[in-house]
């Protein structure tokens, strides 16, 4: 049996967490919440469809390296099916189609139909439970998509719970008016809300960040420190980052 | 950023960062190389949020645009502000040591012959890079016409403005945009692309955000005054993460809202921020009089692994000395009592004559 992940230990996420919403505050990267929990998906042997809007697949190949697992090769087997809506904008500048269009009603059903086709064939394809992991649904505003229709998609995807296998993972960065908006009705909806925040007074040698875990039904929010280093993440209580600096 | 896998290619200009499966190119000055951990990551946006007057935050991307140039790279340089053929001619000429350095080793000979630690007589006293990939440039004098002939530039101001376009509440954005899709198509910078030489694409886009680049009078998305910004670095983040480009962009922040820029600051990879002295009260600062600014990282992103070279809690100033841009560590002189512009002196006993001797009474 593989190494248990601390910082997956810290999580606890379960499979009967049907919705789990992670919110980016300032400049700390959560990034790392996402690969990790891909390691543990994949470890279950779970299924995937991954929208990727943040960054690219050379990323998610070199730090699942880091972590154990083989991005590329999933992809390859089946198990992880990318939707990348940064290659079709590459495509879509000066031709107005798709991602450029006016009516960004349409942008939104488009994508969410990709999603759901995807989904439908990984639910096919096994008995497995199947996530649906979006990395930054916020860039969607970068895309001149009104917040209703952001909202809008966030219920779409949230249909797909449906299906008693599917469970849903979104990721959003939060640094604007708007932002919190799409938050707070993702964290309404959410059974775990993990929030990762810089530190309030400025930056540390020891800390990264703070890590703030809140699950629906238990009043008290789990808090950690972590500190990011090249190879993962170290997590630890507030103010015990000291036991951790010489391992 | 795809790591490439087709065999070993080597573009002049850059280095292979193995641990993070990076390729770094130069910003042309070695410290911000340096703090970045060796350099841009091709395929990045760098946002470089400009000081109050711009100078500074210009003559950062005149190195940038050197640097590519002295490389063979190629280059798309964009302004509605100036006229970006004025950018280029002035950039600064590439010399082949540090302007600064050549001054202090030739100081250096004449030093004592250590007597106790002689064994350590002929090593170097300061670390230098090992891999310094940049090259060095004298602010005073200009880049050769032949230099600038002989390098593939392109050159955007903005002329050729259709109208038509409801993405974007200016047009221009979305024709630089269009125009730095056709130059990595035409040049094949793409990853998928397969040409003969691999080369890199620096595009350098002055004052991005200025009033120039406000929306036109009859456009109706006038709720969100960044929202056009924060399309563009969008956009813009995408096309070079398919591409063998790198983007450096300067924008006039202090003429936003606080705060309104922090989407654009998100999709980007790399934000600098500069901060002069002059105009303010730190200008009479005596501690800092030597520097002329001081330089924020406010996000280093960490690409391909958990952690970027992020260097902390560290304060960095700039200054711009006649030859050199140069930016450093803040070491703050100890605060000694006697150090500084009003050297008052101590307080004389009354009793016995004004001498220095304490002792004497």
């Amino acid at each position: 049996m593989a190494t248990i992940n601390p910082l997956l230990v810290s999580l606890d996420i379960k499979s009967s967490d049907r919705v789990v919403s992670i919110k980016e505050n300032g400049n700390v990267d959560s990034n790392f919440v996402i690969t990790h929990l891909i390691k543990q998906i994949l470890g279950d042997g779970n299924r995937m469809c991954f929208v990727i809007l943040h960054n690219t697949l050379g990323h998610y190949q070199n730090v699942g390296k880091r972590l154990g697992y083989d991005f590329l090769k999933q992809i390859e087997e089946g198990r992880i099916r990318t939707i990348e809506p940064l290659k079709d904008i590459v495509e879509d500048i000066g031709n107005e189609t798709n991602y450029f269009v006016d009516d960004k009603e349409q942008v939104v059903k488009g994508l969410f139909k990709s999603i759901k086709s995807t989904m439908e064939e990984l639910v096919e394809a096994g008995s497995s439970r199947v996530y649906l992991v979006i990395d930054d649904i916020s860039h969607l505003l970068d895309l001149g998509i009104d917040l209703k229709y952001i909202i809008s998609f966030i219920n779409y995807c949230l249909s797909l719970i449906n299906d008693e296998r599917i469970s849903v993972v979104i990721n959003t960065h939060v640094c604007s008016k708007s932002d919190e908006i799409i938050c707070n009705n993702l964290n309404y909806v959410s059974d775990v809300v993990i929030e990762v925040m810089p530190l309030k007074t400025g930056v540390s040698r020891e800390v990264t960040g703070l890590l703030n875990i809140e699950k629906s039904g238990k009043e008290q929010v789990t808090q950690f420190h972590f500190k990011a280093y090249d190879k993962g993440i170290k997590t630890f209580h507030l103010g015990e980052s000291v036991y951790n600096l010489y391992k | 950023m795809e790591k490439p896998s087709r065999g070993s290619f080597n573009i002049p200009g850059t280095v292979i960062n193995g641990q993070n499966a990076q390729l770094l190119t130069s910003t042309g000055i070695s410290s911000v190389d340096s703090i970045l951990g060796g350099g841009l990551p091709v395929g990045t946006v760098t946002i470089i949020e400009e000081d109050i007057y711009g100078s500074h935050a210009k003559i950062m991307l005149d190195y940038f645009l050197a640097e590519g140039i002295v490389n063979d790279h190629s280059t798309l340089v964009a302004s509605l502000d100036m006229n970006p053929y004025n950018i280029i001619k002035n950039l600064p000429a590439v010399i082949h040591n540090d302007p600064e350095e050549s001054t202090i080793s030739s100081d250096s000979i004449q030093d004592d012959k250590m007597r106790i630690a002689f064994r350590y007589q002929n090593l170097p006293t300061s670390d230098k890079d090992s891999h310094n990939i940049g090259h060095y440039f004298d602010l005073s004098k200009t880049m050769s016409l032949a230099d600038i002939e002989n390098s593939d530039i392109c050159y955007w101001n903005g002329q050729r403005i259709e109208n038509g376009t409801s993405m974007f509440a200016n047009p221009a954005y979305n024709e630089l945009l269009k125009a730095v899709k056709e130059k990595i198509k035409e040049g094949k910078f793409f990853l998928k692309d397969n040409p003969s030489k691999r080369n890199v694409l620096r595009v350098g886009i002055h004052s991005l955000g200025s009033p120039m680049w406000l929306p036109s009078r009859d456009s109706y998305h006038l709720m969100n005054e960044s929202r056009d910004l924060d399309m563009f670095i969008f956009c813009l983040r995408a096309l070079v993460r398919s591409a063998f480009a790198v983007a450096v962009i300067t924008i006039p922040t202090h003429l936003y809202h606080e705060n309104s820029l922090d989407r654009c600051i998100h999709s980007s990879d790399i934000a600098m921020r500069l901060q002069t002295f002059s105009g303010t009260e730190l200008e009479n600062n005596f501690s800092l009089s030597d520097y002329h600014g001081f330089f924020h990282l406010t996000k280093l992103a960490a690409i391909n692994s958990f952690a970027s070279k992020h260097p902390g809690s560290i304060e960095y100033v700039f200054k711009l000395r006649r030859k050199k841009f140069h930016i450093e560590k803040l070491h703050l002189p100890p605060d000694l009592q006697e150090v500084g512009s009003s050297n008052s002196t101590p307080p004389s006993i009354a009793c016995g004559s004004s001498n220095k001797h304490l002792l004497e009474f």
